[in-house]
């Protein structure tokens, strides 16, 4: 249903709009990493790390490991692909607006 | 969010493609995906900063609509053209050929998603199906 799919991406897109998650995101490309780890490199604490990453587990862009201490995070990729989905849908409307306006100044 | 950028070079003289983007009879030929027109009488072009910029595409099919109702937020004839989140910049290459860079930022806004709702659907459809589990 399409009003699903309206509201899973807006939670990946609001979970993406803030720089902090994006760059724990980009440090997890590289590997999974617990929260001091990702806390490490920004100005803040590890519970406003923690805030950050349940805001991204419930948009289904990590998956958090059990080991009660610990508890590394991963990326996980649909959710992002669904994220580049649908800039590609986006990016497709304005390409083909694009065409016709090529043809139409080739009509003169 | 994310940065979309096109970049198209068009053998035509940079007044051309202004004008294809700020007179209703011109942009009414082209604005749209395939399979949808945009009516020239729903064209309102006030291109000036703060000016609106409003037409409605409608699906050549089943009659769906897809307003745009926006405003222009910069104007700077003929080289650069900022509307809502986007901006279309143009160049001059010299021998009638003019380089467009369009570039916009999608965010899921409440506007975005109702024009997903609307005109954008036909291309949601086909996501969704992708989305949708198969059986």
């Amino acid at each position: 249903m399409i009003n699903q799919v309206d509201d899973q991406l807006s939670t990946t897109f609001h979970a993406l709009a803030d720089p902090t998650r994006r760059a724990i995101l980009a440090r997890l490309a590289g590997g999974e990493a617990t929260v001091n780890e990702l806390a490490e490199p920004f100005p803040i604490s590890t519970q406003a790390v923690s805030k950050h990453l349940k805001v991204l587990e419930r948009a289904g862009l990590i998956a958090r490991g059990r080991s009660r201490q610990l508890r590394p995070s991963r990326l996980q990729g649909a959710a992002l692909k669904e994220v580049a989905d649908w800039v590609a849908v986006y990016r497709e409307h304005w390409d083909e607006s694009f065409d016709k306006l090529d043809e139409h100044l080739r009509d003169g | 969010m994310a940065d979309i950028r096109i970049t198209r070079v068009f053998d035509a003289p940079r007044e051309r493609v202004w004008a294809a983007w700020t007179e209703p009879a011109r942009i009414a030929a082209w604005w749209g995906k395939r399979g949808w027109s945009t009516p020239p009488e729903s064209v309102e072009l006030d291109v000036r900063p703060g000016g609106v910029f409003r037409l409605n595409s409608i699906n050549d099919e089943d009659g769906r609509e897809m307003p745009l109702d926006t405003t222009y937020r910069d104007v700077v004839e003929p080289e650069r053209l900022a509307f809502g989140d986007a901006t279309v910049t143009l160049t001059d290459l010299g021998g009638g050929r003019t380089e467009m860079v369009f570039h916009t930022t999608v965010e899921m806004t409440a506007d975005i998603l109702r024009s997903a709702r609307g005109g954008l659907a036909s291309a949601f459809d086909r996501l969704s199906e992708q989305l949708e589990p198969r059986t």
